[in-house]
């Protein structure tokens, strides 16, 4: 097994290592083998495989130090990447977590980090972009490090550029300098030489104010970035697709997964290099892509499972087997199961008790439904592994020998009992007996549940006319959805109507009609303009919104909802914005460079200032977008008069990624860039010819004076934060007012309330190709709902005894998922009830209930009870 | 919880509590293993379920 | 009932705790075998009432892990 996320999780050979492959001899593997699953005779086959579309998701590789002779890799132990060091860190890795350095297993005291090693960098590597994600990490490397070594480890970063500049970033940046005492050198070390009779590291670097430093470090990690490997530039080639000057997939602003080759898409850090939840927006991206030009087929390829009925056994007597996994000799080389199996087949209403060499394979499967038929069993406990991934799998087996899924109980031996215990066989076999006798108190308590069925509504909302909800509601109708768009202003565009340039240089305007064309046009994409959301009802697959328009109100049904309401750019009341025509805001400038304004042409110098209420206390967020925009827009001027001085000024250019070519290109073509520290920000005076701008210079560590004729401040991307949607959705939101996301790595683009999706700015702040993605990815995930027609709740939900129920509200206020509310009619009006679609079984509500009223099934309280007695008889 | 078992004499060193994510399974070996030595050290005492003290008049 | 063996009930969160007990099987820790566990779909279904039960039952000590 190469790792263990693998998929399948099977081991496999390796030939190179193989004494049978590589000399004919030995072949134990096979003879030991019980289920007879090893064949050495399995060769290499070409498949051909006919599809509609093919997506690329290949990664990158780290960059390979080894050729960086001054920062001693090759040569020195203690000198390693940021992968190894990740490896370190891991309780799976090879020091199971504990922070030691290679050549003495000692623990270090000092650490060093080295950014853009690999990155940002022609004279050494062929790299001259930014892998983006490297200052993050190296921030939670220096962190985790120090929560496993202990405050006293001195960690320092010596970075060019600190770019956090995704969603969190800012503040855990922040926190990681103030809280954990992470220690930032922005310097870039030149020489490293080993200290002589020790195994120590000797820095030489030149700080901030010019002063030469050295120190010693017992360790030195280097952030290495990311990069295609040659393999797969020769992929790209074989399939005629076009490469970036930094041999990443070429793609377009407004097509951000398409390859140059129609029908091949492409996510991931082959797109260009990019962090987890990027790749995971990518993906679902992609997929919506390739599934809009699936859209005709979809399903035709799928086969229909047939399910036998439900055997009815309400009111019988319990008759329980209990099916006890050797797991090989996992499980039975440290318990003794034949003798579980005897003590089980002696418990109270076990029918019968057996033994399966591995409970999981098929033939066991097939054995025990046979036998489930057979005896007329109508529960069923399995002692194997963890439920957590085999559970799915025996219900499965209940189902097809018509037993309700719910009627079984999984308990684990495997890895809380034999896996931990092996050198106490006799304790091992105890506690598996143990363990087998609460799961048979339980099952025998186990009632047959009913998941609800809920029909899916086969339409979409989209809330926002921006470009997010555009690009939704475009992919919505392409894969055959009927599509509500709602805008509440009265025109489609949203921010992009103000935006002149893509960072690729492309003209926003042009693109951004074509698309509200196709949008207006399609049959299936309804537009409500001037609409505001008056009130939503239902849950997932069955929303129910009141739309209003100008006093008129109409109800639209829909399964799925994205929110793609955008955000607006900050105005800001310091650099004496609003005080003077000159001063104007980045999205201000564009409306001048595209209305080619006169003002442009007379301009003999210009300024940008950059983090304009971003990056602040109150605002403490990246708005991930400004640096590119500025050094954009820098160069553009640039291009229509070259003689004129441009300035930008900047506290860390966040130009990420392949963005980082235009900043080159930016300080090639003459722009001059000045940083300065947020305890000294730069001073604006305008006069009646010139604006003066006061700033200390960090090289020179001097004021400066610049005379401009034009300040551009790059301000914030601040979300709408409006809180009536959200609770309309029950959907949370951030400190700063942008949605929280399901999972901030995995589920970027949906909540945690099944049936509602977001994305573009109301998400965090992003350029046009990004929105694109995420709008594309939150269809993706909301089709593979809106696909299935049906939706089942589980079945291990809780209900309401409303008999008992004495409408103290507890369960409504405390519920996580607003799941239970009064009864607003019938008999019980007034008392709890709990909607089963929202329900997620946690069973908070059960816990707090003061009647005893609410019922979690499957987990009920009187089953935990006879789990409880159950551990009597042992004692 | 734990001043409720003390009021009913029981030791609330009988009590754990404890966050563990899921990947933390060395965490979770370590507070096992201390929950185990906590509660032997508790059965090792002579007295066992004893209130030192009536806290009710 | 040996002095050396008290026996202890955990109640494990599903999503936590239960997956990082597993996780220690996966690695092949070793751990004292006295706790028996008791799955719980989260540590908001725990009442006081299992915790009193339990120590009732004789249970030596309870640990509830989120």
């Amino acid at each position: 097994m190469e790792y263990p996320q693998a998929v399948p999780l099977k081991y496999r050979i390796d030939p190179e290592a193989c004494i049978y492959l590589q000399k004919g001899k030995c072949g134990v593997c096979q003879k030991k083998c019980p289920v007879d699953a090893v064949d050495f005779e399995q060769k290499p086959q070409t498949v051909n495989l006919n599809v509609g579309s093919v997506i690329l998701a290949p990664g990158f590789e780290p960059f390979s130090p080894t050729g960086l002779e001054n920062y001693q890799y090759a040569r020195h132990p203690n000198v390693i990447t940021s992968m190894e060091f990740e490896r370190i860190l891991s309780a799976s890795g090879p020091t199971t977590g504990h922070v030691v350095r290679p050549s003495d297993n000692a623990e270090p005291e000092k650490i060093a980090w080295f950014q853009c090693v690999g990155s940002r960098d022609l004279n050494r590597c062929d790299n001259s972009y930014c892998s983006s994600v490297c200052c993050m990490y190296a921030i939670k490397e220096a962190v985790i490090a120090k929560e496993h070594v202990g405050e006293s480890l001195d960690c320092s970063i010596f970075f060019m550029d600190m770019r956090t500049h995704g969603k969190e970033f800012e503040r855990f940046y922040e926190s990681a300098r103030d809280r954990s005492g992470v220690r930032f050198v922005r310097s870039r070390v030149h020489t490293v030489t080993p200290v002589p009779d020790s195994d120590d590291l000797e820095l030489r670097y030149v700080t901030e104010k010019g002063e030469l430093k050295t120190e010693i470090f017992n360790m030195l990690v280097l952030s290495v970035g990311l990069q295609t490997s040659p393999e797969l530039v020769e992929l790209a080639q074989n399939l005629d697709i076009e490469l970036t000057e930094g041999r990443f997939a070429a793609t377009d602003a407004f097509s951000p997964v398409e390859t140059s080759r129609p029908g091949i898409f492409v996510s991931g850090a082959f797109q260009g290099p990019k962090d987890i939840p990027q790749s995971v927006v990518d993906s679902s991206a992609a997929s919506s892509a390739a599934g809009e030009l699936l859209a005709d087929v979809r399903n035709t390829r799928t086969k229909e499972k047939k399910i036998p009925p439900e055997t009815e056994v309400t009111g019988d007597r319990p008759k329980i087997g209990v099916f006890i996994c050797q797991c090989g000799t996992n499980i039975a080389g440290v318990v003794d199961v034949p003798q579980v199996v005897e003590y089980a087949s002696a418990l109270p209403y076990v029918e019968l008790a057996t033994d399966k060499l591995f409970a999981c394979s098929q033939d066991a499967q097939e054995s025990m439904s046979e036998m489930i038929r057979e005896k007329g069993l109508n529960r069923i406990v399995v002692a194997a592994c963890t439920p957590k991934t085999h559970e799915p799998l025996f219900q499965e087996t209940l189902t097809d020998a018509g037993l309700n899924k719910y009627l079984f109980e999984m308990t684990n031996i495997r890895n809380q009992d034999s896996w931990v215990h092996k050198n106490n066989p006799e304790l091992a076999t105890e506690k598996a007996k143990d363990l087998v006798r609460m799961a048979v108190s339980k099952v025998s308590l186990q009632e047959p549940l009913e998941e609800l069925e809920l029909g899916v509504h086969p339409a979409a909302m989209v809330v926002g006319g921006g470009i997010a909800g555009m690009t939704a509601a475009k992919s919505f109708a392409a894969q055959g959805y009927e599509t509500h768009l709602v805008e509440r202003g009265d025109r489609l565009g949203g921010q992009a109507r103000n935006i002149f340039h893509t960072a690729k240089g492309d003209s926003v305007s042009e693109k951004l009609e074509e698309l509200i064309r196709s949008v207006e046009s399609s049959d299936k994409i309804h537009v409500h303009m001037n609409t505001a959301l008056k009130d939503v009802e239902g849950f997932v697959g069955n929303f129910k919104s009141l739309l209003s328009s100008n006093g008129n109100e109409k109800e639209v049904e829909h399964g799925v909802t994205v929110l793609a309401t955008g955000a607006e750019a900050y105005k800001p009341d310091e650099y004496g914005y609003g005080t003077d025509d000159r001063i104007m805001t980045s999205l201000e400038l564009d409306q001048k460079l595209k209305e080619d304004d006169p003002v442009i042409k007379g301009l003999n110098a210009a300024a940008f200032i950059q983090c304009v209420g971003s990056r602040e206390p109150g605002r403490m967020y990246c708005s991930r977008l400004c640096c590119t925009h500025s050094v954009e827009n820098a160069l553009e001027l640039k291009k229509r008069n070259p003689e004129m001085n441009v300035y930008v000024l900047y506290r860390d250019i966040r130009t990420y990624g392949e963005k980082e070519y235009l900043y080159r290109d930016a300080r090639k073509t003459g722009v001059i860039f000045i940083r300065y520290s947020p305890d000294d920000k730069p001073v604006v005076k305008a006069g009646k010819d010139k604006i003066t701008i006061t700033a200390t210079d960090h090289v020179l560590q001097m004021p400066v004076e610049l005379e401009v004729d034009l300040v551009n401040l790059a301000t914030a991307v601040i979300p709408y934060g409006d809180e009536k949607l959200a609770n309309f959705f029950k959907v949370p939101m951030n400190e700063d007012g942008f949605f929280i996301e399901k999972h901030a790595k995995l589920g970027p683009s949906e909540f945690s309330t099944d049936g509602v999706y977001l994305c573009g700015l109301a998400h965090y702040p992003k350029p046009i190709d990004e929105s694109i993605a995420q709008a594309k990815a939150a269809v993706s995930r909301a089709v593979t709902l809106l696909a299935r027609k049906t939706v089942y709740s589980s079945g291990t939900i809780a209900q309401v005894d409303q008999q008992l129920c004495a409408t103290c509200g507890v369960c409504v206020s405390i519920c996580p998922y607003s799941a239970p509310s009064f009864a607003e009619e019938g008999r019980f009006a007034g008392k709890a009830e709990i909607n089963p679609a929202l329900c997620k079984g946690c069973g908070l509500c059960t816990a707090s209930c003061r009647s005893g009223a609410i019922h979690l099934k499957g987990f009920d309280t009187d089953q935990i009870f006879s789990q409880i007695f159950g551990i009597d008889e042992a004692i | 919880m734990k001043n409720l078992l003390e009021h009913m004499g029981i030791e609330p060193e009988r009590l754990h509590f404890s966050w563990i994510s899921s990947a933390e399974s060395t965490k979770f070996v370590d507070v096992a293993t201390k929950v185990t030595e906590a509660a032997k050290s508790l059965e090792n005492k002579e007295k066992k379920f004893v209130k030192t003290k009536p806290k009710v008049a | 009932m040996s002095d050396k063996n008290p026996k202890i009930l955990s109640f494990l969160c599903n999503w936590c705790s239960y997956g990082a007990a597993d996780l220690a099987g996966v690695s092949r820790m070793e751990y004292p075998s006295n706790i028996r566990v008791i799955r719980i779909p989260c540590t908001g279904r725990m009442s006081p009432k299992f915790i009193l039960a339990a120590l009732r039952q004789g249970a030596d000590a309870v640990w509830v892990s989120g």
